[in-house]
């Protein structure tokens, strides 16, 4: 699922953000958890290693959504009042997977900062390694499709 | 971790995504909530399924528009979400099934030939 996230700054934070309290919700509405921790978010998501999980669940105890205890995490009562409904309509069209340049859903048409980062490796790209236009991105048009990640 | 553990088989004895068409059938049944899908799963013979790896698939059936689902409020609680299938899933849980008919066949095939081997005491009083 990392490979669905935007690349650039700005909108990978909106994105993790509402990721990881869409799983708390769930969790917590399904009665299972009320706490969760970085290795409880990374299973569930199917998240690589290298995403740095925990500055995003940071950012939410910032926020006042999340609470920390140690190692762990839970819904703060404000984050619990506010969330639920709000997180149904609030970041619907910004959470969808990265399909690719050419493709209408491509995350590059919803930001010029993400406009900007899925053209930088491109644009650094050697010459001699270059392939067609739509190489690229049809390799990423795969990973999005999740298969690799189940 | 293998298509079989994530799908709470860790026997291997169910067929490759058996949750996947579980789901969908739960789901043609009616709107279900991850909490009842969990229980059901487990009810259809998926002992060790597991809510990380129903979330994922949920995640994932949605992302193919086979499933839709929204947040519902509770005045008694928190608010769930609420699967329902759409008509794309409808049309994969017919596909699934047609492929564990498939399936079936070929088993029921060799179940009977298991059927007409000379019974364990028989062969055993062969010289």
């Amino acid at each position: 699922m990392t490979s669905s996230a935007p690349k650039s700054d700005a909108l990978r934070a909106l994105y993790w953000r509402s990721e990881i309290l869409r799983v708390v919700y769930w969790l917590y509405g399904e009665g299972l958890s009320d706490v969760v921790d970085v290795g409880l978010i990374r299973r569930y998501l199917g998240v690589d290693a290298h995403e740095d999980l925990a500055t995003f669940l940071d950012h939410l105890v910032d926020e006042g959504s999340l609470v920390r205890d140690g190692d762990w995490y839970a819904l703060s009562a404000r984050g619990r009042a506010k969330g639920e409904v709000e997180l149904a309509t609030a970041f619907s069209d910004l959470v969808h997977p990265v399909l690719g340049e050419g493709n209408e859903e491509c995350w590059c048409h919803m930001s010029a900062a993400e406009a900007e980062a899925c053209a930088d490796p491109r644009a650094r790209r050697p010459p001699a390694q270059s392939a067609p236009a739509t190489r690229a991105h049809e390799t990423v048009s795969d990973d999005a499709s999740g298969k690799a990640h189940r | 971790m293998s298509e079989h553990a994530q799908s709470g088989d860790p026997n291997g004895t169910l067929p490759r995504h058996y949750l996947k068409p579980c789901l969908l059938l739960l789901l043609a049944e009616g709107p279900s909530h991850g909490y009842e899908l969990l229980e059901q799963v487990r009810r259809m013979g998926i002992k060790g399924a597991e809510p990380g790896g129903l979330y994922r698939y949920l995640r994932a059936m949605e992302k193919e528009e086979m499933v839709s689902s929204w947040w519902e409020p509770s005045q008694a609680g928190p608010a769930r979400r609420t699967y329902v299938l759409t008509e794309h899933g409808r049309g994969g849980l017919h596909d699934s099934v047609q492929s564990l008919r498939d399936v079936r066949e070929i088993l029921v095939s060799l179940l009977d030939r298991f059927d007409t081997l000379p019974t364990r005491a028989a062969s055993g009083s062969r010289p």
